[in-house]
């Protein structure tokens, strides 16, 4: 047995060793389960816990010969996707009883890897602003982010190595920043869709969350449903595109702080660090982003707004879809065009680099459950269908994580894995004593 | 004797709001003809009773409405709060959902009435169903789509909807002779449709006006309509034989070159283009089989034995082994191609291209092929369907038009145009 509980473990240890015999999934799934009742009173992650179902998972691979990319290892999935057996609420009232006839492949892809579904982790409002119960693992007085809350919060307070979420303005890269893990948005369509709650469908990315690069890769192999290859360390240094963004101003000075240090460590290990900015057809990208979600998002939500409009937010309904009501179809049309040039130039500027570096979020995570935080740092590269990595690299003056975010070349995943993987290792030497 | 089931849905919203005809009377007419007509086998679920209190309510209730008291039909991949949802699978035999899709929620908001749902292949794809053409039962009324275009074609309900991954919605309308519209990709709420391709699947509408195509735009966008200027000028046509023309039959070859000298003739510009690459229906494939391998990935590792072994093996095994690094390369062909189209059409205001190989073809077996319709698709062109003539079977033939993206409504203009001339 190893001297840390399985819950604590990464999950490509786990895998090795259930693989080696030195650990049941059953135990892994128990030692989970074991955290969550502990903590999850107050972190308040879950949505629905399946227990019993998953020990009973848990045994029956334990029984089975065979062992698959994710065989034993514990996920969670956010409550924006559908499952055939447990409850499905999109986070909403509105949704309370729901029970989909199938699984969102989000959630079949990693079950049929081997992979334990624990349960559904809590999402804001049809992924949208109106926060849920989840609290920071790191301190309760503090937002988890959103609208990915209950993934991010699960996987840093070690109640489970994996979970799904989604990102339609930057609800996959903040709240992993906030509770100090590793975020992942792959480029846009690469992880299937199906069975998730749209929002914007121009923008939605299904997204994932874990504690290490390793891990993320692993579990990025099962969600696109392609053989595993482990990314390997980079032999020669990164170039690195250090882009403070249009939104410098309003950053903290943690956040600040944190990405420049980071960049001066990088540097002094060797990356090549260039000043990057945007390139100018990127320019409206934060009023592309509010047209393009809030003319979807009136006709997205037309099944609820004709049935039950009384049950959506006062927020969601004031602001989203007031908005929709006024946008006309060519706005929406310039949005989805403007979009298109900014993707192009963005793939012509980011091959100059192995990286862009930037911010995942203003800074640490804001105070109270109100509001999930800003997605000013993310919005821009969603919309551009760049993948996105976000590493914790430091702590704020309340000693909340503070992270920095890694943004690769749309389609080049894997490359950013790689870099990912690099910088991971650079940041770790360095904040060790 | 015909009653109300012959007018077109704008036709009938006329005399709804005029007050001469009511909701109970034309949604009565529509299920008199449904039961008359039983043997072409159009739809997956149809309860009169529930259409009719339906209907009786949009009467009672005094607001108006773009859509007050038209029936449609919904293809059975889009998700009816109200009525079974069964995606053509035995896997989803009952399966009742939770909420309306959005396209159904916009329907009834507008005052639409849902008649039924309409039969589809087994989830869009390419195993067939019971449907027969409404104008011959020997032959395939095409697919997916199969309900909607039949029922459309046979005056059981004046629209219909449909989806279109390959060519799910204009194939079908071509073969029943109705006109299949499908728009600019990205327009139309996908929220409570089954996910194929989330690159390809678009929703679409069959019906038998191109006024229905601009009202339908309206109901589904929640917009004022845009209507059809029918009196607009001689459009720039770019005859579009596809790097599929070698594929299609005599008949069709034969009527899109009598067409394009037609309308060259009635002081339209028409000139040749190709499109490129040559290979880009390899590209569809790709995407189509990566992206179904994955979206139905619950379908395919739980229920593997309910599925039909040509979409099992044929296309999601397929899927399965193709490498990502061929379907990243297809992904980034269809952008490249889509910026083709788009400096194409800086000169040219739509392009001539055939709907279908041919005539739909003689029994059930297959849908047909949807080579004519895969190529827009990836282009998320806006693209219709329009009624031209009979084959050598004596069955409808169409012709397709494909506008620039987001410019709907200008294709529909020039549709108008070009429908006039073909008489």
């Amino acid at each position: 047995m190893p001297s840390v509980e399985p819950n604590r473990l990464p999950a490509t240890t786990l895998l090795q060793l259930i693989h080696d015999g030195e650990l049941t999934a059953e135990a892994v799934v128990e030692s989970c389960l074991a955290r969550i009742a502990e903590r999850d009173p107050v972190v308040r992650a879950w949505s629905h816990l399946a227990s019993e179902e998953a020990l009973a998972r848990a045994r029956e691979l334990d029984k089975s010969g065979r062992k698959n990319l994710l065989h034993g290892v514990p996920f969670g999935l956010k409550d924006i996707f559908d499952t055939a057996d447990m409850p499905t609420t999109y986070g909403s009232p509105i949704y309370v009883g729901c029970r989909p006839a199938a699984d969102a492949s989000a959630g079949a892809l990693p079950r049929a890897a081997g992979g334990i579904l624990l349960g559904k982790t809590v999402t804001t409002e049809f992924a949208n602003r109106h926060p849920g119960p989840t609290t920071n693992p790191h301190d309760p007085n503090f937002s988890p982010g959103g609208s990915s809350s209950g993934s991010a919060a699960a996987v840093a307070d070690f109640m489970v190595p994996l979970a799904i979420g989604t990102q339609t303005g930057g609800s996959v890269i903040r709240p992993a920043a906030y509770c100090g893990v590793v975020g992942f948005k792959p480029s846009f369509g690469l992880f299937p869709p199906a069975g998730m709650r749209i929002n914007t469908e121009t923008l939605d990315t299904v997204g994932i969350m874990a504690r290490s690069v390793y891990d993320i890769a692993l579990f990025r192999a099962a969600m696109t449903a392609i053989p595993h290859e482990p990314p390997a360390m980079p032999e020669t240094t990164p170039r690195l595109g250090l882009c403070r963004g249009p939104h410098w101003d309003d950053a903290q000075p943690e956040g600040r702080a944190v990405l420049e240090a980071a960049a001066d460590r990088l540097a002094a290990a060797g990356a090549g660090i260039r000043e990057a900015e945007l390139p100018p057809e990127c320019a409206e990208a934060d009023e592309v982003q509010r047209t393009l979600g809030s003319f979807e998002g009136l006709r997205n939500h037309m099944p609820e707004l004709y049935r039950h409009e009384a049950l959506l937010s006062l927020e969601l309904r004031e602001e989203k879809i007031a908005q929709g009501r006024r946008l006309s179809l060519d706005e929406f049309r310039r949005g989805c065009r403007n979009a298109e040039r900014a993707r192009a130039a963005a793939q012509v500027w980011a091959a100059g680099f192995d990286a862009i570096l930037t911010l995942p979020a203003p800074g640490q995570a804001p105070r109270g459950l109100a509001s999930t935080g800003s997605a000013v740092f993310n919005a821009v590269w969603t919309q551009l269908w760049m993948p996105c990595l976000t590493l914790p690299a430091g702590k704020g003056p309340n000693d909340l994580p503070v992270g920095i975010q890694l943004v690769g070349r749309r389609q080049g995943d894997a490359r950013l894995l790689e870099v990912g993987l690099w910088v991971e290792s650079r940041l770790d030497q360095e904040s060790r004593p | 004797m015909s009653g109300a089931e012959r007018l077109t849905a704008g036709e009938a919203a006329v005399r709804l709001s005029a007050g001469t005809l009511t909701a109970e009377r034309l949604v009565r007419d529509c299920l008199k003809r449904a039961q008359a007509r039983a043997e072409v086998r159009a739809w997956a679920w149809l309860d009169p009773e529930q259409a009719l209190a339906q209907a009786r309510a949009v009467d009672r209730d005094g607001r108006p409405g773009l859509l007050k008291g038209v029936p449609v039909g919904v293809k059975d991949v889009i998700d009816t709060v109200d009525m079974p949802t069964q995606h053509g699978s035995p896997i989803y035999r009952g399966h009742r959902p939770f909420a309306d899709a959005a396209c159904v929620a916009l329907i009834r908001a507008a005052g639409g009435v849902i008649l039924g749902k309409t039969v589809t292949t087994e989830f869009a794809n390419r195993h067939p169903r019971e449907t027969v053409h409404p104008h011959n039962p020997q032959h395939t009324p095409g697919g997916s789509s199969s309900g909607s275009a039949a029922a459309v074609a046979d005056f059981q309900v004046p629209v219909g909807l449909g989806t279109q991954t390959g060519g799910s919605t204009i194939r079908p309308a071509a073969f029943c002779g109705v006109i299949g519209y499908k728009p600019s990709f990205g327009e139309f709420s996908r929220v409570g449709i089954k996910m194929q391709c989330h690159n390809l699947d678009t929703l679409g509408v069959i019906c038998r006006s191109l006024e229905d195509v601009a009202l339908m735009r309206g109901v589904l966008l929640a917009q004022d309509p845009h209507p059809v200027d029918r009196r607009s000028a001689a459009p720039r046509i770019g005859f579009c034989r596809t790097p599929a023309w070698d594929h299609a039959d005599p008949d069709t070859q034969a009527l899109l070159e009598r067409t394009a000298s037609r309308l060259a003739a009635a002081g339209a510009t028409m000139r040749d283009v190709a499109v490129t690459p040559n290979d880009i229906l390899d590209h569809h494939r790709r995407i189509f089989q990566f992206e179904a391998a994955r979206n139905y990935a619950y379908e395919y590792e739980m229920h593997g034995d309910k599925l039909s072994a040509a979409l099992r093996d044929g296309l999601l095994t397929a899927g399965r082994t193709l490498p990502l690094s061929a379907y990243v390369d297809a992904i980034e062909t269809a952008e490249a191609f889509r910026c083709n189209l788009d400096d194409l059409f800086c000169e040219l205001d739509v392009l001539l291209a055939p709907s279908a190989v041919g005539e739909a073809p003689e029994g059930l077996a297959s849908t047909g092929d949807a080579r004519f319709n895969a190529i827009w698709t990836l282009a998320w062109t806006p693209c219709v369907t329009l009624p031209a003539g009979t084959g050598r079977k004596g069955l409808p033939l169409g012709i397709q038009l494909v506008g620039p993206r987001f410019r709907d409504e200008a294709l529909l203009d020039s549709a108008a145009w070009v429908e006039a001339r073909l008489q």
